[in-house]
């Protein structure tokens, strides 16, 4: 329960592992072999992509076909009578109404809706939310694709920032709600407006969305989850306590660094680099998206999805 | 990770921090500064905010543009704004010329759905059980008739009670106010809105097109009021000459849905709603 709060990253690391103990050695067979035997099937991947296809085609169907199946949008939903909150949008609105003393007036609702997402992304893993349901993840993953294409060809450069500036973008933007008494980082907030673009028709808000696209295209990679979107701060903050992890166990390990390529926040799997690793068996933190490409491309599988504590069960 | 790398990793994160508070102040000025010029009104007549909405200050602060209104809209009167139409992004509104409120819902779901009471439903629900309250006194020591029904001295009640906007004549075009009639569809051909017409009592919204009026006096706008004579009348007035000749008057019942707008003949409308400021 108490290693949440434990920083492993602090302890000293464990000496790499000798030749003859990595995972290819051990079977018999070169790296090369070991490491060319394994095809990325990327199971997980599509697995993640029906999901968010679905749900989100669930939104779209259940306006135009008015099903109510799944209603409104990504910032406040109802899914077969029961609400369903956006943290964030939430809070502000929260932090607001304080302000103007609207307080009492926020519906039951309102509350049921809030708690209830709260409660079942502090199960499943808080930016789960950000690679199985966020469509302008899905966007921005496959411009990634395309930036890394350039960056190869030595057309652009890589520019990359601190990943702890998506709570400096988080705490302005509470503040700017609480000053200016208005939703404002709704009007930026790309969650909700590709959400809102896809169910209720686009329109010229969606300039928005592709001056951000280029800016990741051609600067940055996956500028805006990364570095600002205070949606994905929050479900992260919610997380931080949920059992499901990707776990890693060195053990299986080949050291062959090819998850830290595919995976979407790179420094969560600081772990899995020769001589990084302090424990046999680490847990990624509230940042990893769980979108499993890690898990996927794996040749050891070393990496897989597990639930934190259950082994201490059985 | 030696020392030197972390204090460089240090700087470029205050630098960058630096950078976003900036950029984060110009957006709060900008916004605070169109917020001053705007003063949170609706800037045109017949673009309305839905049944039950709060001051425009608090609303456009509490709506979290969720679209649920939207949604649940039967005759999807209820759009959310984009940048371009002068509204604040993503918050809903009513284009009554296009598709006014005509109240098929029956028990303003829009408001009943809002999770954060910008559509405040309370003072809905209390009026509601008022009416009930008083029916049910009116209807004690009488026999239990056939006709007994809360449900509609209910929603009655609460369709009276909405207020978006106030409907206002434009005495130079109004036909009625140039004593002339009218024959044949209202709206050109192709127009998409809809109207649950009390006049012919539809139980469902039909398409405004489909319709065929013949008055020899227009009164269209009356007929087709939702909420009835509290709202519009055919007044009888006597004119310059001391003829007798009736004349459309908007009262204070008027709920501002902008059915009249919707079906009123002329090319441009003839009688307009004004929002008005809960």
């Amino acid at each position: 329960m108490f290693d949440i709060f434990k920083n492993s990253k602090k302890f000293p690391p464990l000496p790499p592992k000798p030749k003859e103990e990595l995972p290819h050695a051990r079977l018999g067979i070169s790296y090369k072999e070991w490491h060319n035997g394994h095809v990325d099937k990327h199971k997980w991947r599509n697995k993640r992509w029906a999901v968010l296809i679905l749900i989100n085609g669930l939104f779209v169907l259940s306006f135009a076909l008015d099903l109510s199946l799944l209603e409104g949008s990504l910032s406040g939903s109802r899914l077969l009578g029961f609400y369903l909150m956006d943290p964030y949008n939430a809070l502000q609105t929260l932090s607001i109404s304080l302000v103007q003393g609207h307080f009492l007036n926020l519906t039951m609702n309102f509350w049921i809706g809030l708690v209830t997402i709260i409660l079942f992304y502090s199960l499943v893993g808080g930016r789960t939310f950000c690679s199985w349901l966020c469509p302008y993840h899905f966007v921005s993953e496959n411009l990634e694709k395309l930036h890394n294409y350039l960056v190869k060809k030595r057309k652009i450069k890589e520019h990359t920032y601190n990943q702890s500036l998506r709570y400096v973008f988080w705490a302005g933007f509470l503040i700017l709600a609480i000053v200016t008494q208005q939703l404002v980082f709704e009007d930026f907030n790309l969650v909700g407006i590709t959400s809102r673009a896809l169910i209720y028709g686009p329109g010229l808000i969606l300039v928005w969305i592709i001056i951000i696209m280029i800016f990741e295209i051609v600067y940055s990679k996956r500028f805006w989850c990364r570095y600002v979107c205070p949606v994905g701060a929050t479900y992260g903050m919610i997380g931080s306590i949920s059992p499901v992890t990707i776990k890693f166990d060195l053990d299986k390990c080949g050291y062959c660094a090819d998850c830290q390529d595919v995976c979407l926040v790179p420094h969560e799997l600081w772990f899995v680099k020769r001589g990084k690793a302090t424990q046999e068996i680490h847990y990624t933190g509230n940042d990893c998206t769980k979108c499993g490409l890690c898990v996927d491309i794996c040749a050891g599988e070393a990496l897989t999805y597990a639930i934190k504590g259950l082994e201490k069960l059985s | 990770m030696s020392k030197k790398t972390t204090n460089l990793d240090r700087r470029q994160f205050f630098k960058t921090s630096a950078f976003a508070l900036g950029s984060l102040a110009i957006v709060g000025a900008g916004a605070g500064y169109l917020k001053s010029n705007k003063k949170n009104e609706i800037p045109t007549t017949n673009f309305l905010r839905p049944p039950g909405a709060i001051d425009e200050d608090i609303f456009i602060a509490e709506c979290i543009k969720c679209g649920l209104c939207v949604q649940i809209c039967p005759i999807q009167a209820i759009k959310l704004a984009d940048i371009d139409s002068g509204l604040d992004y993503g918050t809903p509104y009513i284009e009554v010329r296009e598709q006014a409120c005509d109240f098929s819902c029956d028990s303003l779901q829009c408001v009943e759905t809002c999770p954060t009471a910008v559509l405040n439903f309370l003072q809905f629900k209390r009026v509601g059980e008022e009416a009930i309250e008083k029916y049910d006194k009116e209807m004690q020591g009488k026999q239990m008739s056939k006709d007994y029904n809360p449900f509609k001295v209910q929603i009655i009640a609460m369709k009276e009670h909405v207020e978006m906007g106030m409907a206002k004549l434009n005495q130079d075009t109004c036909l009625a106010y140039q004593s002339k009639g009218y024959e044949g569809k209202v709206r050109e051909v192709g127009f998409k809105g809809v109207n649950r017409s009390p006049y012919t009592n539809e139980r469902k919204a039909t398409p405004v097109v489909d319709k065929e009026y013949k008055e020899d006096i227009c009164d269209i706008c009356i007929k087709e009021c939702p909420i009835g004579e509290k709202a519009i009348i055919m007044e009888e007035i006597q004119d310059a000459h001391g003829k007798k000749v009736k004349r459309p008057k908007v009262l204070d019942g008027c709920t501002g849905c902008g059915v009249c707008v919707m079906v009123c003949p002329t090319e441009k409308p003839s009688i307009i709603v004004e929002p008005v400021k809960a």
